[in-house]
């Protein structure tokens, strides 16, 4: 049983009468208080606090306080009265909106004590008030704020998931499912293994951190295989979020789609790497510019000294047969270097459809004395129906600069074969050129192999240039060249021709 | 003064390589000159000679870099494993003024001296000087 308080008991010397007491209570606790008759509701008696927390003074207050109810909570009011008044049990305790002098709404809790009679019949009806309606409102804009910013969220491409210490799904937001497709049978999985691959270490290290420096976020950009397999790209903010131990106990992970980012800066670093390609291309082209017509023009600045200085007129005649040699090979090279400023500056050029065949019996034609003279086999199998998109010189000068390369390089030690044939790689035709010649000893030569005035065989007639020329028109064509060769077999050339899909 | 009394020029542009003949004859009073159309020739040379033990190494090199077989790179890397005990004077002659060429050279320790064409009085004084400081 409980032991009544006796506040006088407990606490000797001067004792606030009830009066006082009630007076505080009404007055500096509570923001209304009422009684009403429950054999006779119309007697009622409220006090002025009430009043006062609505608006009003003694004089204007309305005839009931149940006049103030805001209309819509009347109804709940009066249910929850009948409720109490039948059933003893019952808390009277409600919330409900009342309307302040000025029309508006104040919140107000009310707490009642029902009294009743010997024979239980409800007497009287208490009512304490207090004023909630600052709580209310805090509630309402919480409430507000948690959808502004869930509508927010809900509109964006946002992946929102967690996960606990062992990296198993333990939440994921909707836009998640729907990108990746998983049903809610995700939830317990391991997120570390639905990332690509490669990431996982990544993706491991930044967990790491997150355990190392809670609470902080740490970035990192994972891929994962999409719905429809294809790969996204994700850029991830890492969270260890902790307990109140300060125990880390789960990852919050936020994350959005930057594939299309990603694909855009591999782009422009393709493009970076193409164009600092070609600037090495061109400075080189440049040095070699510089070279080739500076190695003649030493000769001719050399002969003329030389001349100037002659002993006698014998040696005069050889050296003017030597300038005029010169001279000779200085226009020569500048031939050739216009050449290859033709096809490096014209990468425009219209490319046409052609019969591959049809093009490699032009070119035999043309050298059909040479290789009648040197009895070469030929083995073209290459069917009428391959076609050609390329620049139509350029293809002539690529077939004749290969297949003359093939007779020119020929073996002493056997008969010479010489074999063509194409077949279709994705997106481009490709056509071999193999012989059985002398062979190039790539591992010392692949880096000069297209190089410009590298030759690698014993040979006068070599200029050195047809290999570059060759390489690019190729490539001015999009296409590409490789070769595979070895000393006293042989070489095969491969050329790719980009066909437009 | 101290002459080269075996110079090779391995070159293999041949109007080149009776010019370079001519002048380091007449210019650095070179004894004997002989020429290489490509570095292959050369070394095939110099191997010969130190094999057969006889006094006809050369004391002075002049090295054309482009040349086809075995360029002049290729030349320096073969020349170093030589067991040449004389010393030889290499000097680069080019066309090249790569700056690519002019670095690799400095790189090679036998190298003591990169030179563009044309081979003129400037280029002959340096010669005569790195010549009798360095290989003298």
């Amino acid at each position: 049983m409980k032991q009544p308080f006796d506040a006088a008991a407990a606490l000797p010397g001067p004792t606030p009468s009830d009066q006082i007491l009630l007076d505080f209570l009404q007055q500096q606790v509570l923001d209304g208080l009422w009684w009403q008759d429950m054999q006779t509701p119309a007697h009622e008696w409220v006090n002025e606090r009430f009043w006062h927390t609505l608006g009003y003074t003694a004089d204007e207050a309305p005839a009931t306080w149940r006049a103030t109810l805001h209309p819509d909570d009347q109804q709940k009011i009066r249910l929850h009265e009948e409720a109490c008044l039948r059933d003893p049990a019952c808390t009277y305790d409600h919330t409900a909106r009342y309307l302040h002098h000025n029309g508006s709404v104040v919140w107000l809790r009310c707490q009642g004590l029902l009294l009743r009679d010997a024979t239980g019949a409800p007497t009287r009806l208490i009512g304490t008030l207090r004023n909630v309606t600052p709580e209310k409102q805090a509630g309402a804009y919480a409430q507000e704020v948690a959808t502004h910013y869930g509508l927010i969220l809900s509109n964006q491409s946002v992946y929102i998931i967690k996960t606990d210490v062992q990296g198993n799904y333990t939440y994921v937001n909707d836009f998640f499912y729907e990108r990746f497709g998983r049903d809610n049978a995700i939830i317990g999985t391991s997120s570390l293994l639905s990332i690509y691959e490669d990431d996982r270490p990544k993706c491991l290290a930044v967990v790491m951190q997150c355990f190392a420096e809670p609470e902080v976020p740490h970035q990192v950009i994972l891929r994962k295989p999409y719905l429809d397999n294809t790969i996204k790209s994700n850029h991830w903010e890492f969270k260890g979020i902790r307990n109140a131990q300060g125990e880390v106990v789960e990852i919050l992970c936020v994350g959005y789609d930057i594939t299309l980012l990603v694909e855009n800066l591999e782009k422009s670093q393709h493009l970076l790497d193409v164009t600092s390609q070609q600037n090495i291309r061109l400075q080189n082209f440049a040095y070699i510019i510089s070279h080739n017509i500076r190695s003649h023009s030493a000769n001719l600045t050399s002969l003329v000294q030389l001349l100037a200085e002659a002993e006698d007129q014998e040696q005069q005649e050889m050296f003017l047969q030597m300038l005029q040699t010169s001279t000779g090979k200085l226009a020569e090279t500048i031939v050739n270097l216009s050449d290859i400023v033709a096809v490096n500056s014209n990468v425009s050029k219209p490319k046409e459809t052609r019969q591959l065949k049809a093009e490699i019996d032009k070119t035999l034609e043309a050298l059909s004395v040479l290789i009648h003279q040197h009895r070469i086999t030929l083995d073209v199998q290459v069917s009428p129906e391959v076609v050609v998109t390329v620049v139509p010189a350029y293809l002539d000068s690529i077939l004749l600069n290969l297949i003359s390369n093939a007779v020119k390089y020929r073996s002493p030690d056997r008969p010479t074969v010489i074999r063509l044939r194409t077949y279709s790689e994705p997106g481009f035709t490709v056509l071999e050129v193999q012989d059985n010649g002398l062979g190039i000893d790539l591992v010392k030569n692949q880096a000069k192999l297209f190089g410009m005035y590298k030759t690698f065989h014993d040979n006068e007639d070599a200029r050195g240039v047809g290999l570059f020329i060759t390489k690019n028109q190729i490539e001015a064509m999009q296409g590409s060249i490789t070769v595979e060769s070895e000393v006293g077999a042989g070489s095969t050339f491969k050329v790719s021709f980009y066909e437009n899909a | 003064m101290k002459t080269p009394k075996l110079a090779y020029v391995v070159e293999d542009n041949p109007i080149t390589s009776s010019i370079t003949k001519l002048i380091i004859k007449k210019k650095l009073h070179c004894g004997r000159v002989q020429t290489y159309a490509n570095g292959q020739r050369a070394f095939d040379q110099l191997t010969a000679v130190l094999q057969a033990g006889t006094d006809e190494v050369p004391d002075l090199i002049l090295l054309d870099l482009n040349m086809p077989l075995m360029d002049g790179w290729e030349f320096l890397d073969a020349f170093a494993r030589l067991p040449i005990t004389q010393k030889v004077c290499v000097f680069i002659l080019t066309s090249s003024i790569h700056p690519d060429d002019i670095e690799k050279a400095r790189r090679y320790k036998q190298v003591q001296g990169y030179f563009s064409k044309p081979l003129e009085d400037d280029n002959l004084a340096r010669m005569q000087e790195l010549f009798q400081t360095n290989c003298g």
